[in-house]
């Protein structure tokens, strides 16, 4: 039952999941399903990536104030997901990201995903979801000071974040539906999905303009008084 | 024997593994007749889907089944031809398919989500990662928290006259002013919350767990049940032959591909009959006087 409790297990899983498990499935998918259920394989790789992080996250020593404000970072986001139409995962994930690090961004994307579907209903695309707002994170962490020094520029990630995310759920959606990747079907997919896209896209925007002055300023004044 | 929910997570998880992956992976017409029907009857015996969600399902059923005739023309039997694109018998089979397929799979997904309640989840995710559990709880207490937080300085904004529901700027501004609030409140508090962990020694040591759940010989059983009738479908699913394009070429009445359905219809109405078990034996142990 405890996978990953034992230290050297957890070092074995760094480099087992990249160079042994993921080629293996990869290549089970190309010789046994002849390329025909993709959907199983990417699903069993979104899983193992999100365990690979998991692994990398479980060996640092991080701080308990860091991880008690990513906690509460993360349930703003859950939180914020309860609002209609209009959600600022991405927002929170994004101010996350940039003011607590990358990884704190990722656990804030995909946690909040993991946890608000829980009301919202798991399914198999919560893997996908969770890896999905995980790198909006992930990458908002990387590039946290090119998007400190403007605020224009975050506005631009949070509509790409907004963009990309929805295309990529739509080749989940086309994969799931059709077994394979079919064009026609993921053009109208995107098609018909304009309107959510567009949704994202505009609700990121909003929700940084609302958020990058008060959650920003709140978190520099915690990290400078604290020292997290 | 105890009643369905109430076996170890870990048993009711790898449950709606077995069936969700036998339902969603393979596009044997059989298997998914079956696959939509036990998810309908479990659905409806076991209350978690309502009047209005049959109906939302049902309205799927109709949506997913009929997009994939008009837009893949693959397929040698036309059946006629709509705007000068073919219609063909295989396309339509398998849009019936995959909509039954999309269908029972919400059905089930729908039952995992209500039995698999959050308690339950930490408890799993807590087995593979001791501080991605801690993370975990902390969040989930956290979101209620800051309701139970929006609730009270909301109710002393407005008790202060500070902002009114009528006016929509107003009441935006009055919504942005008590998120302020909430975030100062619970991250001031929540930096307490991480001194007062420090120092009652927080990672100086081994962390241990509670868990309400065992592992009792009900679960080990009822998990070797869950995948030898896995297996067997598996066996049946491989065995049996399934293509749709270009023209229709099923052989699914094989011995073996009968003896998977079975299994699969087995394990679909698996809980029901531990269900049903337990109805029955609590109806007897009922004193008679």
């Amino acid at each position: 039952m405890i996978v990953i409790q034992n230290k050297n297990l957890r070092t074995m899983m760094k480099y087992v999941i990249p160079f042994v498990l993921i080629p293996v499935l990869v290549a089970i998918s190309a010789i046994v399903f002849a390329g025909q259920r993709y959907i199983i394989i990417s699903l069993g790789i979104a899983v193992l990536a999100i365990l690979l992080f998991i692994t990398g996250f479980e060996r640092k020593n991080i701080g308990s104030r860091r991880m008690v404000i990513t906690a509460i970072m993360t349930a703003l986001a859950v939180f914020g997901r309860f609002i209609p139409l209009f959600k600022p995962i991405t927002a929170i994930c994004v101010m996350t990201a940039v003011y607590l690090g990358a990884e704190a961004g990722f656990l804030c994307g995909s946690m909040s995903v993991l946890i608000s579907n829980i009301y919202f209903g798991q399914g198999p695309w919560t893997p996908f979801q969770m890896l999905g707002f995980g790198l909006i994170g992930l990458f908002a962490g990387y590039l946290s000071k090119v998007l400190m020094r403007s605020r224009w520029l975050m506005l631009l990630y949070g509509v790409i974040a907004g963009v990309a995310y929805s295309f990529i759920m739509d080749i989940w959606t086309v994969l799931w539906y059709a077994g394979g990747f079919d064009l026609k079907l993921y053009t109208a997919a995107i098609v018909s999905a304009i309107p959510f896209t567009l949704l994202y896209a505009v609700s990121n925007v909003v929700f940084l303009l609302i958020l990058q002055k008060t959650v920003g300023n709140k978190l520099n004044r915690i990290k400078i008084k604290y020292g997290v | 024997m105890k009643r369905f929910e109430q076996l170890n997570p870990l048993a009711v998880a790898i449950y709606y593994l077995c069936v969700l992956i036998i339902t969603m992976f393979s596009m044997n017409p059989l298997l998914l007749g079956i696959a939509l029907v036990t998810s309908v009857i479990s659905g409806i015996l076991t209350g978690t889907a309502k009047l209005r969600t049959h109906l939302i399902f049902a309205l799927v059923f109709l949506v997913a089944a009929v997009l994939n005739p008009l837009f893949v023309h693959k397929g040698v039997t036309v059946l006629f031809y709509l705007n000068d694109r073919p219609i063909t018998l295989e396309a339509t089979a398998y849009g019936l398919c995959a909509a039954a397929m999309l269908v029972a799979a919400l059905y089930r997904l729908r039952e995992l989500s209500k039995t698999l309640t959050s308690d339950k989840v930490l408890y799993l995710f807590g087995r593979i990662s001791p501080k991605l559990a801690l993370l975990l709880s902390m969040t989930i207490r956290y979101v209620s928290l800051l309701h139970i937080r929006w609730r009270k300085i909301s109710d002393s904004q407005r008790a202060l006259g500070l902002y009114d529901d009528g006016n929509l700027i107003d009441a935006v501004r009055g919504r942005a002013r008590v998120l302020s609030i909430l975030i100062t409140w619970t991250l001031e508090n929540g930096i307490i919350t991480a001194e007062s962990m420090e120092s009652r020694g927080y990672g100086s040591g081994r962390r241990t767990s509670y868990a309400v759940y065992r592992v009792h010989t009900a679960d080990i059983i009822f998990i070797i049940v869950c995948l030898l009738l896995t297996a067997a479908t598996a066996v049946g699913v491989w065995q049996s032959q399934t293509a749709y394009y270009p023209a229709l070429d099923m052989d699914l009445l094989t011995p073996w591909g009968s003896a998977g359905a079975a299994a699969f219809a087995l394990l679909g109405v698996l809980p029901l009959i531990i269900n049903a078990k337990e109805a029955i034996r609590w109806r007897l142990l009922l004193s008679k006087t």
